[in-house]
């Protein structure tokens, strides 16, 4: 699956932008099928947007995100949620779980998403294992910490296909042992699925084999 | 349920307003028994009027004279029927077919075989012969025969039978041994007479006359009579419903008159047709309150879980996918409201079978076809429209 930006240039920091230089926006630039891309940017220069943007659930810019060549307009509600379902996966910086599910019911309800599910209930067991995670599972989605619920939207994340992971500051509540084990099982189920991953963050970091590193 | 289902079920809570959706369904159920109660009554009352069991035969046939005024009395010409009059009668639409009765324009007269002391003065009436439901040989002359058929009014029999032969210490006779009794025909004008043999070929309650076959009649009348056509004074029509309230208006208003025990079910019809057409539109009303209830509720439901439904969408939930789940959660609702509605118009039905049997009026006991489809029709259109709203808002939510 290929994705390309076209002159992306965000509308509420047009002005801000043009005052200062970035390997993203206003470029025309094409991220290669299964290569791990790391976006570092400070506060503010529009992190989440971009990954808003990639995910296409905001749209408040000018240029283009194609997606196999068409822009993401182009895709109609059901295509865009199969693709959500089997094309790409997303982390998201604010997490976002259903309160009112356990953490286990948030994860089964992304692998049951799918009508034959892409792994198998053992598979996500395994995954909490490797996380720590294991005992918070049967917990309501409310009384989790931000740490248990980032490894939580971590494994979300990982138990569908997808050729694409994108990825907003996924390990910014884990302390590194932690943040190291959730890269290591990312890396390993990007590989295994031969898909590429495009996270951001504020730092330079070596959680990660990166074939590319932008600047925002 | 599918286990994804379950899940969204523990999201998109369908609990809230349950009062609204309790009103909705009561609505749907009540909007849709007034409307079956009305179709099926519809139907019991046409099969009342019309079907073989409930019907004499006579219910298809009306004889239509003119009033015979104190004005008229001697003027015989004033009873007859004009070519026009007879053209206009053709032409209404409930008379499938017209006829007229043309009578004798010679003298009968019968007199019984044997010892029976049984002479009378007596006239013949033909009408024609797709009027006559005895349609087989027996009902047939051809010239140079001497036996005629003649059809006897089943009133004429009684008369004898209850009244004259009581009376006059007579026996009384069966309609079998009428069939069986060869009456001695006379027909005369002036000194030219001649003899048949009379044979009863049946007896019927839908003209009350002594009829004979249209060819007899036609070559006695030729034979015997003025020649000249006589213009007839009686009509028969065939007609699909003698209860018909237009046809009723029609007599009254060209001052005819016929059986009025043919035509009583006309007021009772209408009477009954208007009350079950108030029930239907009253039904119709509240199913599209239903309906309007229906999709408020649905509304409130989307609207009160948009955030849930948006983050499902972004984490990759079709829209179809939450139409189906949304479907789920109300079909079975009105498909049980409907089969309920349905199974207490059954019981209704059955009641009222019963109950009308044991007043020899035969109804099914079973609701009819147009009743099933009439509930099925609902249950499609409550879905359509369900379908229509969850639509509408899922994608004005997602």
């Amino acid at each position: 699956m290929q994705i390309e930006l076209s002159h992306l240039v965000p509308l509420p920091l047009r002005d801000k932008l043009q005052q200062r230089p970035s390997d993203i926006w206003n470029k025309e630039l094409s991220f290669a099928p299964g290569s791990f891309v790391k976006i570092k940017a400070p506060s503010g220069s529009g992190k989440t947007t971009l990954v808003h943007y990639l995910y296409h659930i905001r749209n408040d810019y000018t240029g283009q995100v194609l997606v196999n060549g068409q822009p993401w307009q182009a895709y109609d509600k059901e295509t865009l949620a199969a693709m959500r379902q089997q094309q790409v996966s997303i982390i998201f910086q604010d997490l976002r779980l259903f309160e009112q599910l356990t953490a286990l019911e948030n994860i089964e309800l992304k692998r049951l998403m799918l009508p034959r599910p892409y792994c198998t209930q053992e598979k996500v067991l395994e995954m909490a294992e490797r996380l720590q995670v294991t005992h918070v599972l049967p917990q309501s989605g409310r009384t989790l910490s931000y740490g248990e619920r980032q490894r939580i939207a971590i494994i979300r994340a990982l138990v569908q296909p997808f050729r694409w992971l994108f990825m907003d500051e996924p390990f910014s509540h884990l302390d590194d042992d932690n943040a190291q084990r959730a890269a290591d099982l990312i890396a390993a189920e990007c590989k295994g699925r031969q898909a590429g991953f495009i996270l951001t963050d504020l730092d330079n970091d070596h959680r990660f084999a990166y074939d590319v590193n932008y600047h925002l | 349920m599918l286990p994804f289902f379950a899940l969204l079920k523990k999201i998109i809570q369908t609990g809230i307003g349950k009062g609204r959706l309790l009103m909705a369904t009561l609505g749907l159920g009540i909007a849709m028994l007034l409307l079956l109660v009305a179709i099926q009554a519809h139907t019991d009352f046409n099969q009342l009027l019309y079907s073989g069991k409930n019907q004499n035969e006579s219910a298809d046939f009306l004889v239509i004279n003119k009033k015979i005024t104190n004005a008229m009395m001697g003027q015989p010409e004033k009873s007859m029927f004009t070519p026009e009059e007879m053209d206009k009668i053709r032409q209404q639409p409930f008379v499938e077919a017209a006829g007229f009765i043309i009578s004798s324009q010679f003298k009968v007269t019968a007199a019984a075989p044997g010892d029976l002391q049984f002479y009378t003065d007596m006239f013949f009436e033909s009408v024609p012969d797709s009027f006559i439901d005895v349609q087989n040989e027996a009902w047939e002359w051809k010239e140079g025969e001497r036996s005629i058929p003649i059809i006897l009014p089943n009133d004429f029999l009684n008369l004898y039978n209850f009244g004259f032969a009581l009376s006059q210490g007579l026996p009384q006779v069966s309609q079998e041994t009428v069939k069986n009794l060869p009456v001695k025909i006379t027909i005369s004008k002036g000194l030219l007479s001649a003899e048949f043999t009379g044979r009863i070929a049946g007896f019927s309650d839908r003209i009350s006359s002594f009829l004979v076959p249209a060819s007899f009649m036609e070559w006695a009348n030729e034979r015997f009579g003025s020649g000249a056509a006589a213009a007839p004074s009686r009509v028969v029509i065939r007609t699909r419903d003698p209860s018909n309230p237009t046809l009723v208006k029609f007599l009254e208003d060209n001052g005819y008159t016929t059986n009025q025990d043919k035509v009583k079910y006309s007021k009772t019809k209408l009477i009954v047709q208007t009350i079950v057409s108030v029930i239907g539109f009253f039904g119709l009303v509240l199913l599209l309150f239903a309906l309007l209830v229906f999709s408020m509720f649905i509304q409130l439901v989307i609207a009160s879980c948009k955030r849930e439904i948006q983050l499902l969408v972004m984490l990759g939930t079709g829209p179809g996918q939450l139409r189906r789940y949304l479907l789920r959660q109300f079909a079975p609702l009105y498909l049980v409201t409907g089969v309920a509605a349905l199974v207490l118009v059954a019981l209704l039905q059955w009641g009222a079978s019963r109950m009308l049997a044991a007043h020899a009026m035969y109804v099914s006991a079973w609701p009819g076809a147009g009743t099933l489809v009439a509930a099925v029709v609902v249950l499609l259109l409550v879905y359509l429209v369900n379908n229509r709203s969850i639509r509408k808002y899922i994608a004005q939510n997602s």
